[in-house]
């Protein structure tokens, strides 16, 4: 059985890696929101058909390849055409991509829910259509979004722990290096596992207030 | 451009059948995964909607922890950890296991919302009609749930997929795992990661778009 001090040591080392997981979580996020908004925008209000069919096939690749792959794709398959990334620019770039992905599909579900009557009543006051987009239809689908975002961060703070997979210095990759030189191994990935719950607990403690708040406007 | 795509024309013959072969590993883990997922699934729901409150605290306890917990953590505990404490298993199973002690949790939640989706009116009408409750839940109640959650359940399915690609980090020989071999054996990482990706692509997107199908006629 392990003792206290060696706990202490394995945390301290786990604990080191938080910076970096909680970068790549936050960055990555903020890309998925703003991409992700972004394309749920054009999707939903242009009819340029090219446009459509190119975020219909980019949402489908990404959403149906694994992380790892696309972090693989980027982080090994660029440098051999001389593009090289860090590892945490990689891990950022390739979750923040997938991110968007995923919550195109939300906004867009946000925005598909409203009921027309929004849309017509905002052109009928005289406001342009990007004003109708901008003030009204906007914030309501983002207030539908919330707890499906909520849920998408959650499974986020997770995915980062992929990143080890290309070096990139978070939790796991700290964890996977000090077993490798202790054999403290049982010790070492469950205390990594129980940074991770005290990382996405909270989060999913959000995400159940917001589906509870949002499910009693809706019901 | 041409470039770019000769080593798919060079080499495509060899790729292809090493290829082919992880793709088999992936899909064999992946329904192996998503079937015990599915046993463990419903013995969780069993333990939530039992009567005695050590079973719910246990199955709650269960569902917030594994939520929390990244599956990679989880795979290392099982493969490398356990030993540790005289438990070993095979990259294999352990991939499995992994995968469907992960994943009981997200189908208990789906066999959940299937249930309530169900009208009180349906159970009891079977009743007075002179079912038997076994019979009720087999006839009545089990083929309504199926047809809600099918569409979920696939799309549940296509992440158990996805995330089986973590399975190569415990060593098994699925996709990833033999992409990384092939690219440190023909220096062509960009090439072969693209293909390893299109693997993954031919499995799950056929189930993603049947999904979408099945989701369809609820939505309107």
């Amino acid at each position: 059985m392990p003792d206290f001090e060696t706990f202490r040591l394995v945390l301290e080392g786990l604990v080191a890696g938080l910076g970096v997981t909680v970068l790549v979580a936050l960055s990555s996020l903020a890309i998925g929101l703003a991409l992700g908004f972004a394309l749920s925008l054009v999707r939903e209000f242009t009819r340029t058909r090219a446009a459509h069919f190119a975020i219909d096939a980019y949402v489908e690749l990404l959403r149906n390849i694994p992380a790892l792959t696309h972090l693989f794709i980027l982080y090994f398959g660029l440098a051999s055409l001389g593009l090289r990334l860090s590892s945490i620019a990689a891990a950022i770039l390739g979750l923040g991509l997938i991110g968007a992905a995923v919550t195109c599909d939300i906004f867009r579900a946000g925005f598909r829910s409203l009921p027309k009557g929004q849309v017509e009543a905002g052109l009928a006051v005289g406001l342009t259509p990007r004003q109708t987009i901008i003030s009204i239809l906007a914030p309501q689908a983002m207030r539908i979004a919330l707890p499906g975002l909520g849920n998408y961060a959650v499974q986020l703070v997770k995915d980062t722990s992929v990143v080890s997979a290309i070096a990139a210095p978070e939790i796991m990759f700290f964890a996977r290096s000090m077993v490798t030189s202790s054999f403290q191994t049982t010790l070492i990935y469950a205390t990594a596992a129980g940074l991770y719950l005290l990382l996405s607990l909270p989060l999913m403690q959000c995400v159940r207030v917001l589906e509870a708040h949002y499910g009693k406007l809706k019901g | 451009m041409t470039g770019f795509l000769q080593p798919y024309f060079e080499y495509g013959g060899e790729w292809w059948p090493l290829l082919a072969e992880a793709m088999l590993n992936t899909a064999l883990l992946s329904v192996a995964g998503f079937f015990l997922s599915v046993v463990l699934g419903l013995a969780l729901l069993l333990c939530q909607m039992s009567g005695s409150a050590v079973l719910r605290g246990f199955a709650a306890l269960y569902v917030t922890t594994v939520r929390g917990v990244p599956l990679l953590a989880i795979l290392f505990l099982l493969y490398f950890g356990l030993p540790g404490v005289g438990i070993t298993f095979n990259a294999f199973t352990a991939a499995v296991l992994g995968l469907s002690l992960c994943f009981a949790a997200q189908v208990s939640e789906l066999f959940r919302a299937g249930l309530k989706a169900i009208p009180k009116g349906q159970r009891e009408a079977a009743l007075a009609a002179g079912f038997t409750p076994a019979q009720c839940f087999t006839f009545v109640i089990l083929p309504q749930v199926v047809r809600v959650i099918l569409s979920p359940m696939i799309v549940t399915f296509v992440s158990l997929l996805k995330d089986s690609s973590l399975a190569s980090l415990i060593t098994v020989n699925e996709l990833v795992l033999t992409g990384r071999a092939m690219a440190t054996e023909y220096f062509l990482p960009l090439q072969i990661y693209i293909a390893v990706g299109l693997c993954y692509f031919m499995i799950g997107w056929p189930f993603s778009v049947l999904s979408r199908r099945l989701a369809a006629p609820a939505a309107r």
